[in-house]
C-alpha cells in the first residue's frame, strides 16, 4: 500500500450494509478492539476491523472473497467491546447478507429474497404454485371424509389415482419439489464456486496445482464438518455462547429430517412404485416415525431458543431487527409448526384444518428449499465451503 | 461600576477543591480583594498534580509550581483554607448562598512540627492511597513530603486510639478526640473545582488488571517515579521489585470508549511519552512499545513527540491493546493487532501500564448542571461556576487559565 490506493468506493454496497443491519458502520474509528477480542480471529488473519475499513470504503470487490466474513458466527463479542458501538458483527452479517445477493443465480430471484418488502410475493408465489396445482389435480376442494382420511392421511391431497402403486400425490409432490431442490442446489453450487474463485484471487492462490476431489473431500470439507457438526466454533464464543442450545438442535433436528425425507423418497417413491401397501401414513412406533417427530420437536424448540435470543440480542444492543436474519426464523419456524401441527391434527381426525395445515406446509418447506441459495439459510453452505477454504489456504497447495 | 449594596471586593466566593485549579482561582480572587473559602476534600492541597512525578509543561517537580501558589495563600489573609473539609449541603440561591460544610477530625492541631515521633510509636498501619496503595503509612501520617499545610493527620478508621502518639508528641499536637466539625459559609458564588479520579482500571474486564503486580495505571507510573513514592523514585515492578526490561503502554485504557469514559481524556498521550523519558532516565536500554488509536499531541508537544519518537528503543503500534494475559515469570503480554500491518501483536513486557483516563469526581447534587459525561456545566446565573478538570479534561496549563476565568466569572457573579 505504499504507493498509495485509489478508492472507489460502490456507494450501493454501503447503502445495501446500512439497510442489512450494519447502519452503524461508519461509526468505527478502526481501534482494532474487535480483532482482538474475537475468538475466532487468528493470529495471521485478524478480522473483523479490515473488513470494517473496507466496508467503510465500499470495497465491494474484496469483502466479497474476504473469507473472514464467512467464518465470522456473530457471536457479538466485538460489538460489546467496541468503544463506539460500531457493532461489527452486525456489520459482518450485513457483508454476508451481500454476498448470498451477489453471488446468488438467478439475479432476480436472488434480488427479490434479499429485501422484506418482497415477503409478499416470496409468500405468495409458492401459495399459487402449490394451490393451483391442488384445484388442478384435485378437481377443486375435495377434502376426504373422516373414515378414508385416517388411512391414507395426506396420501390424497393432491387427488388419487392407480397408476401401477405409484400414487398421484407421490407424483405431484415430486414434480414440485424435485425440481425446486435440483435448483436451489445448482444455484448453490453455483454460487458457493464463484465465492471460491473470488476467496483464491484475495489470496493470489496459484492454482496450477489443485487437490482432487477426493483430496478435498477428506482434508478440507470433511474436517470443517466435523467442526460444525461440533459446533466448536460456536462454543469459542463468549457473549452469544448460549446460540449453541438453539443452533445444536437445529442441526440435528435438520439431518433426522433429511434422513426421514431420503427415506420416504426411497420407500414410497421408488419401491413404492413396485411394491404396494408403502403409501399411507408411517406407524408412530416405526423408528422412522420416532426420528422424524423428534427432529421435529428439536426443530421447533431449536428454533424457539434462537428465537428468543435474537430478540433478547436485539434488546439488550438497541439493533434494530432485520428481514435477513427472521426471514429465516419464521421459515423454519413455519415450517415446524406446520409440520407438526398437520401431524397432530391428522391424529386427532380433524380434517379441514389438517388439509390446512398441510398445505401450508407444503408451501413454508417449498419457500425454505428454493429460497436457501438466497436467503440466510445460505451460511449453511457459504460458511461451510468458507471453513474448507481456511483449511485450503493454510495448506501446502496455497502456501509455500 | 460601582455597587451600592456591596464594598468592592467583599463578595464571599467559596472554592470547592483545593487541588492546582481550586488554588489558582482562590488565589485569583483574593488577590483583588475578595474573601475567599478554599475548602479541600485531602488533608493536603495540590491534588492530582501533587502526586505526579514531573508535570508540563516544563517537566518540573510539582513542587515547583504548587509551592509559589502556598506562599501566594500564607501571604494572603483573604484566603481562608479548610483541608479534611467537603460540602455537605448548598441553600441560598446566587449571591447569598449558605453552604454547610463538615470537617473531619485530622487528630493533629497547629502544634505539629512534623517531627514525626508520632509515627515511629504508632503500632496501627493503612494502605497509602497518596501512592495508589502500593505502600502503607502508619495510622497517623505526614499526608506526603510537600504536603501544604505541614501537618500529619490520623486516618481515623485504622486508629486504634492506643495513645502512644499522644504520649510521644512533645507539643501537645495531637488530640484523639477530635470530632467532626459542620459550620455553614455566608458566599455569593461558588466555584467548583472538584477535579477527577483516575477511571477505575478494573472496570475494563478485558484488561484483566487485578490479574497481574505487572499492570499499573499512569497514576501508578507517576508515584513509582516520584521521589517520594514508595520506591523512592525507583520505577520497580510492584510486588517483586524487579528493575523491568521491556514496557508497554496501553492508550485510551477506557478513554473514548462509550462502555466507559465517552471523550478523549486529552492527557494520557502526553502523559505516556512523558513516563517514556522517566524510564529512559532510569533504563537507558529498556524496550518501550506504546499501543494507540491515535497519538494526540497539541500544539508545540508535536516537537516533544518527534523526539521521543525517534529514540531507537521505543515502538509505536497503532493497535488499542484489548486483552492483557499473566506470564508465569510475573510479566504480562499485552495483545493488539496493528492495524498497519494487519497481524495480531503479543508483546511480552515485564510491566504494563494503562493510561487510564479522568473521570470528573462526583458533582451529583448540589443544585449543579452535570453534563452526560459527569462534568460541571457553569452557570453564571446561579453563580455556580465549573473550573479546571471538574469543568473538562485538560492539562495543567488549561486548568490554571481556566480557573483565572472561573474566579473572573465568580466575581462577576458575586457583585451582580
Amino acid at each position: 500500500m505504499a504507493e498509495g490506493m485509489r478508492v472507489e468506493p460502490d456507494l450501493n454496497f454501503i447503502k445495501f450494509l446500512k439497510n442489512a443491519g450494519g447502519d452503524t458502520l461508519k461509526k468505527c474509528y478502526q481501534c482494532a478492539t474487535c480483532s482482538v477480542v474475537c475468538p475466532l480471529s487468528s493470529d495471521d488473519n485478524p478480522f473483523p476491523r479490515k473488513e470494517m475499513i473496507s466496508a467503510q470504503w465500499g470495497l465491494k470487490d474484496k469483502l466479497i472473497g474476504d473469507v473472514n466474513v464467512m467464518l465470522c458466527h456473530q457471536c457479538g463479542d466485538c460489538t460489546a467491546y467496541c468503544p463506539r458501538g460500531a457493532k461489527p458483527g452486525d456489520v459482518l452479517g450485513a457483508i454476508r447478507a451481500y454476498a448470498y445477493t451477489h453471488f446468488g443465480f438467478p439475479q432476480g430471484l436472488a434480488k427479490l429474497c434479499s429485501s422484506g418488502k418482497n415477503l409478499p410475493m416470496l409468500i405468495g408465489m409458492p401459495i399459487l404454485l402449490i394451490g393451483i396445482l391442488f384445484f388442478l389435480a384435485n378437481g377443486g376442494m375435495h377434502l376426504p371424509d373422516a373414515e378414508s382420511f385416517k388411512e391414507v392421511g395426506f396420501g390424497h391431497f393432491f387427488g388419487h389415482w392407480d397408476l401401477h402403486f405409484l400414487t398421484k400425490n407421490v407424483v405431484f409432490i415430486d414434480a414440485i419439489f424435485l425440481p425446486a431442490v435440483a435448483f436451489a442446489l445448482f444455484a448453490t453450487f453455483r454460487g458457493v464456486s464463484n465465492m471460491w474463485k473470488e476467496m483464491e484471487k484475495s489470496v493470489n492462490a496459484d492454482t496450477t496445482f489443485r487437490p482432487s476431489a477426493l483430496q478435498f473431500a477428506k482434508d478440507f470439507l470433511w474436517p470443517s464438518l466435523v467442526e460444525i457438526i461440533q459446533h466448536k466454533r460456536f462454543n469459542e464464543c463468549g457473549e452469544n455462547k448460549n446460540r449453541v442450545n438453539g443452533h445444536l438442535p437445529l442441526v440435528l433436528a435438520f439431518i433426522g429430517l433429511f434422513i426421514v425425507t431420503n427415506y420416504a423418497f426411497v420407500v414410497k417413491d421408488i419401491i413404492g412404485y413396485f411394491v404396494e401397501g408403502l403409501h399411507g401414513p408411517i406407524a408412530l412406533a416405526n423408528p422412522i416415525k420416532i426420528l422424524a417427530n423428534v427432529s421435529a420437536i428439536a426443530m421447533i424448540i431449536g428454533i424457539a431458543i434462537l428465537w428468543a435470543n435474537r430478540s433478547n440480542q436485539e434488546e439488550k444492543t438497541g439493533a434494530s431487527g432485520t428481514f435477513y436474519d427472521w426471514f429465516l426464523i419464521g421459515e423454519i419456524m413455519a415450517v415446524g409448526v406446520t409440520g407438526l401441527g398437520a401431524e397432530l391434527l391428522r391424529l386427532a381426525g380433524l380434517v379441514t384444518p389438517a388439509y390446512l395445515l398441510y398445505f401450508m406446509h407444503l408451501v413454508s418447506v417449498f419457500m425454505l428449499f428454493l429460497y436457501m441459495p438466497y436467503t440466510k439459510f445460505a451460511h449453511m453452505a457459504y460458511r461451510t465451503f468458507a471453513m474448507a477454504f481456511e483449511k485450503y489456504r493454510e495448506s501446502g497447495f496455497v502456501k509455500q | 461600576m460601582t455597587d451600592e449594596r456591596s464594598a468592592p471586593g467583599s463578595g464571599g466566593v467559596l472554592v470547592v477543591g483545593g487541588g492546582i485549579s481550586g488554588l489558582t482561582a482562590a488565589l485569583e480572587a483574593a488577590e483583588v480583594g475578595n474573601d475567599v473559602f478554599l475548602i479541600e476534600k485531602n488533608p493536603y492541597l495540590g491534588g492530582r498534580v501533587a502526586q505526579l512525578n514531573q508535570y508540563f509543561p516544563k517537566l518540573c517537580p510539582p513542587s515547583c509550581g504548587l509551592e509559589i501558589n502556598y506562599q501566594r495563600i500564607k501571604n494572603n489573609r483573604k484566603v481562608r483554607v479548610y483541608p479534611m473539609t467537603e460540602v455537605k449541603s448548598v441553600d441560598g440561591s446566587a449571591g447569598n448562598y449558605q453552604v454547610t460544610v463538615e470537617t473531619k477530625p485530622r487528630g493533629v492541631n497547629n502544634n505539629c512540627t512534623a517531627c514525626n515521633a508520632c509515627v515511629e510509636v504508632c503500632p496501627e498501619e493503612r494502605a497509602n492511597a497518596f501512592n495508589f496503595n502500593m505502600d502503607k503509612t502508619k495510622a497517623i501520617y505526614k499526608p506526603h513530603d510537600h504536603a501544604f499545610p505541614m501537618k500529619y493527620a490520623i486516618d481515623m478508621s485504622a486508629c486504634s486510639k492506643c495513645g502512644k502518639c499522644k504520649e510521644a508528641c512533645k507539643y501537645d499536637a495531637i488530640d484523639l478526640e477530635m470530632e467532626a466539625n459542620t459550620f455553614t459559609l455566608d458566599v455569593k458564588s461558588i466555584v467548583w473545582s472538584t477535579g477527577w479520579n483516575p477511571y477505575d482500571p478494573a472496570k475494563m474486564d478485558n484488561l484483566n488488571f487485578a490479574s497481574s503486580d505487572a499492570i499499573i495505571t499512569n497514576m501508578m507510573m507517576e508515584r513509582l517515579a516520584a521521589p517520594g513514592g514508595p520506591t523512592g523514585g525507583k520505577i520497580l515492578r510492584p510486588g517483586d521489585n524487579k528493575e523491568p526490561e521491556s514496557f508497554a503502554f496501553v492508550q485510551c485504557a477506557g478513554s473514548r470508549d462509550e462502555n466507559h469514559l465517552e471523550y478523549c481524556s486529552y492527557i494520557c498521550c502526553m502523559a505516556t511519552l512523558k513516563q517514556i523519558t522517566y524510564i529512559r532516565a532510569q533504563y537507558p536500554e529498556a524496550k518501550v512499545t506504546v499501543f494507540y488509536i491515535d497519538l494526540r499531541t497539541p500544539g508545540k508537544y508535536e516537537k516533544f513527540r518527534e523526539k521521543l519518537m525517534s529514540d531507537p528503543n521505543v515502538f509505536f503500534v497503532k493497535g488499542k491493546v484489548a486483552d492483557i494475559i499473566p506470564s508465569d515469570d510475573g510479566g504480562v503480554t499485552v495483545i493488539a493487532e496493528n492495524a498497519v500491518t494487519g497481524e495480531k501483536v503479543q508483546e511480552k513486557v515485564d510491566l504494563a501500564i494503562l493510561a487510564t483516563g479522568m473521570q470528573p469526581a462526583a458533582n451529583q447534587g448540589m443544585g449543579l448542571t452535570i453534563d452526560s459525561n459527569g462534568f460541571v456545566v457553569t452557570d453564571e446565573d446561579k453563580a455556580m461556576i465549573a473550573a479546571g478538570c471538574a469543568k473538562k479534561a485538560a492539562d495543567v496549563v488549561t486548568t490554571t487559565q481556566n480557573s483565572t476565568a472561573a474566579a473572573m466569572k465568580a466575581i462577576q457573579a458575586s457583585r451582580r
